[in-house]
């Protein structure tokens, strides 16, 4: 766990409560940690942060989640290599088609536990890492 | 209106005096060990006052609250805590203790200063917004509004403008088979195809542009340079001609023949010439629309011929199959063939551009007719005793009276690949001739299973014995969990049903991996095997006669 400095993450989720959660379970796990609590404000701050992951609430006030995932999917140059993670609290073939449709990359599905969290976090970063390199 | 609130830790009665001097404000008193939790669990906060004299919890508070955007105020029993203050950088702060109005004064300014956080937040979305309008991501080529602001001044200046519009036919098929990643895919290599011809174009002196409409369809601005007349007719034909052939070309080199042969491009023209009396948009979207218009009008000649083409080749039985192999995921042996009917005729061999024209010309049966006797002739002259032949059957066919169970001699060799993008119109009905079939000893696969929302109830309606996976779904799937999330799901509930799940269009060694590693019992793709065929029978092919 010591030598390349791990990517950062992005969390977004209007729930403060639960964005602070998560944000403090993967900080300890030593990944820089960035929270936004709505769409616009994970827009404004993506090109800043340049994320390998994010973590993106489905339900949100305004613009929700999968639009948010649709634009970071088209920036002209982040889209291509970043792991959209949807926190959803369904867990319908319908949504997941849409997730697909969306270019989502996977799902963590709500109520989840910490552990799963980061084993998904991890494993997309393992795909992160194949597919930019 | 909606409510600001004032989130502090202090129970001075001044706060509460000083909030009620600020309209639509009220205070919220926390405990000084929950303030820095509340900051990001309570809603509407508007700023943060802080009294507490611990330096971490004024740290923390500070960070919590500037992460949110939100502006802190800190009432500072002595320099010490003012000095920290500063160097945390709050937004403001006074002495404890300070009148009403002072410390209403210090929220009020910590909020104006705070303000330009947000406003910059509400900047930035708006520029990632507007970058998007601008240019096409995808094609990185700039929208139409863009390239009209370019050519402006020069058209004003040249008088001429030369608008080609590009109509790119079939691609939205690329997207209904194959998935919206391989359109995408297929439409990226076409504007680095079409760049590339415009670089290699010696028409330097020129000024060419071009611009995506973000559906499928690309338009060309052709601006002559001074002096220079505008390309004439055959000049722009003879480029179209080479344009086609370098975006044809690419598009085989990367997406496969299968691919270049679904789609054609048609091209139409308009020339505009500049008028001061008319608005130049005007002008330009004008043109834009006169070329949109010749290219459909090319499009509907083109289908005249090809109904004409598809007529002659149903008299002369000029279709071929070709068969893909199915294998075994573990072994890797020959589980069965699926039959793909191709038409002999250049123009027709894409088995979906055959069925398109055969469905405009309202020829379907025929073709289908003529498709499945070819493909059941290879069960003798092809396949081996144990190998079983999966033959495409659009539902419809089933209404068709020359179609019927007593076709084929081996009816236990044959399984029948229904399609769930077809819609099943009088499903009662349609399960009662399956039932019919299903006694002769047919099987049946669903094909393209997963391709839509519907979820599994609608497989399991048919029974089938096989369920053969969409390509969307299998197209990368080593990269995707959702998709591999999707296909363990079709697995298990094949394996409870008694069916088999057939992963179609393989073409990477690692989709092969993902979908071993998730049970899928047979495969098809180019990883393994391409489609073969036997040899076509002689060609009659008019098209190449006439010239393409």
């Amino acid at each position: 766990m010591n030598n390349p400095p791990l990517p950062p993450i992005l969390v977004v989720d209007d729930n403060h409560d639960n964005a602070e959660i998560i944000r403090q379970y993967l900080e300890t796990r030593g990944y820089p940690m960035t929270v936004a609590h709505s769409g616009d404000e994970a827009l404004a701050l993506f090109e800043t942060i340049r994320p390998a992951v994010v973590l993106l609430d489905v339900m949100m006030p305004g613009r929700d989640g999968w639009e948010v995932c649709r634009m970071m999917k088209q920036h002209p140059e982040l889209g291509r290599t970043v792991r959209v993670i949807m926190v959803t609290a369904l867990d319908e073939w319908q949504d997941k088609r849409e997730a697909l449709q969306i270019g989502a990359d996977d799902y963590v599905e709500k109520p989840f536990d910490l552990p799963t969290l980061a084993a998904t976090v991890q494993r997309n970063l393992e795909m992160q890492r194949a597919v930019a390199s | 209106m909606i409510e600001s609130i004032l989130l502090t830790d202090s129970d001075q009665q001044a706060i509460d005096r000083a909030v009620e001097q600020l309209d639509g404000w009220r205070a919220e008193h926390v405990a000084t060990a929950e303030l820095a939790r509340a900051v990001v669990s309570h809603g509407g906060i508007r700023a943060v006052l802080v009294a507490s004299t611990d330096p971490s919890v004024l740290r923390e508070v500070v960070e919590r609250a500037h992460a949110s955007g939100i502006p802190v105020v800190v009432s500072c029993a002595d320099d010490t805590i003012r000095r920290r203050a500063v160097e945390l950088q709050v937004e403001e702060w006074y002495r404890c203790p300070s009148d009403p109005d002072e410390i209403a004064q210090r929220i009020r300014a910590a909020v104006a200063r705070g303000l330009p956080h947000a406003t910059a937040l509400a900047d930035r979305v708006e520029r990632v917004e507007y970058e998007q309008m601008l240019h096409d991501s995808l094609t990185g080529l700039p929208t139409l509004p863009v390239m009209i602001e370019r050519s402006r001044a020069l058209f004003k200046e040249r008088g001429e403008l030369v608008v080609l519009y590009l109509n790119f036919v079939r691609y939205s098929k690329i997207e209904e088979i194959y998935g919206w990643e391989k359109l995408d895919a297929v439409l990226e290599t076409t504007a680095a195809a079409v760049r590339e011809f415009l670089d290699d174009t010696a028409m330097s002196t020129s000024r060419l542009m071009v611009s995506f409409t973000n559906d499928d369809d690309f338009i060309f601005f052709h601006v002559p340079a001074a002096g220079v007349a505008a390309a004439t007719e055959n000049e722009i034909t003879e480029m179209v001609a080479r344009l086609q052939r370098h975006v044809g070309g690419r598009i085989e080199a990367q997406h496969g023949e299968d691919i270049a042969a679904l789609f054609d491009i048609y091209v139409g023209r308009a020339h505009v010439y500049f008028s001061p009396k008319i608005r130049l948009e005007r002008l330009i979207y004008r043109g834009i629309r006169e070329a949109a218009n010749a290219s459909r009008s090319i499009e509907q000649r083109e289908r005249a011929r090809r109904v004409a083409d598809l007529r002659s080749s149903l008299r002369d039985r000029a279709v071929y199959v070709d068969y893909h192999p199915i294998v075994v995921t573990e072994t890797r042996e020959i589980f069965g063939y699926e039959a793909l009917a191709r038409g002999v005729m250049r123009s027709l061999r894409s088995p979906e551009v055959m069925f398109d024209v055969a469905a405009e010309a309202d020829l379907v049966w025929e073709l289908s007719r003529l498709c499945r006797s070819r493909a059941i002739e290879g069960i003798e002259t092809r396949l081996q005793p144990n190998e079983l032949l999966f033959l495409n059957v659009d539902p419809h066919d089933f209404s068709d009276p020359v179609f019927n169970e007593n076709e084929v001699k081996y009816p236990e060799r044959v399984v029948i690949e229904i399609t769930e993008r077809t819609a099943i119109k009088d499903y009662p009905k349609f399960r009662e001739r399956l039932k019919i079939f299903r006694e002769r000893g047919f099987r049946f696969a669903v094909d393209d299973a997963g391709s839509g929302y519907a979820g599994l109830g609608s497989i399991a309606n048919l029974e089938p014995d096989f369920i053969k996976l969409d390509i969307s779904l299998i197209n990368a799937i080593d990269t995707n969990f959702i998709k591999q999330n999707l296909v363990a799901t079709m697995v298990r509930f094949a394996t409870d049903h008694g069916a088999m799940v057939i992963a179609e269009g393989v073409e990477r060694a690692e989709e092969f991996k993902a979908v071993k590693d998730l049970g899928v019992h047979l495969v098809q793709g180019f990883f393994l095997h391409r489609p073969s065929h036997l040899p076509p029978p002689p060609p009659r092919d008019r098209s190449a006669i006439s010239g393409g």
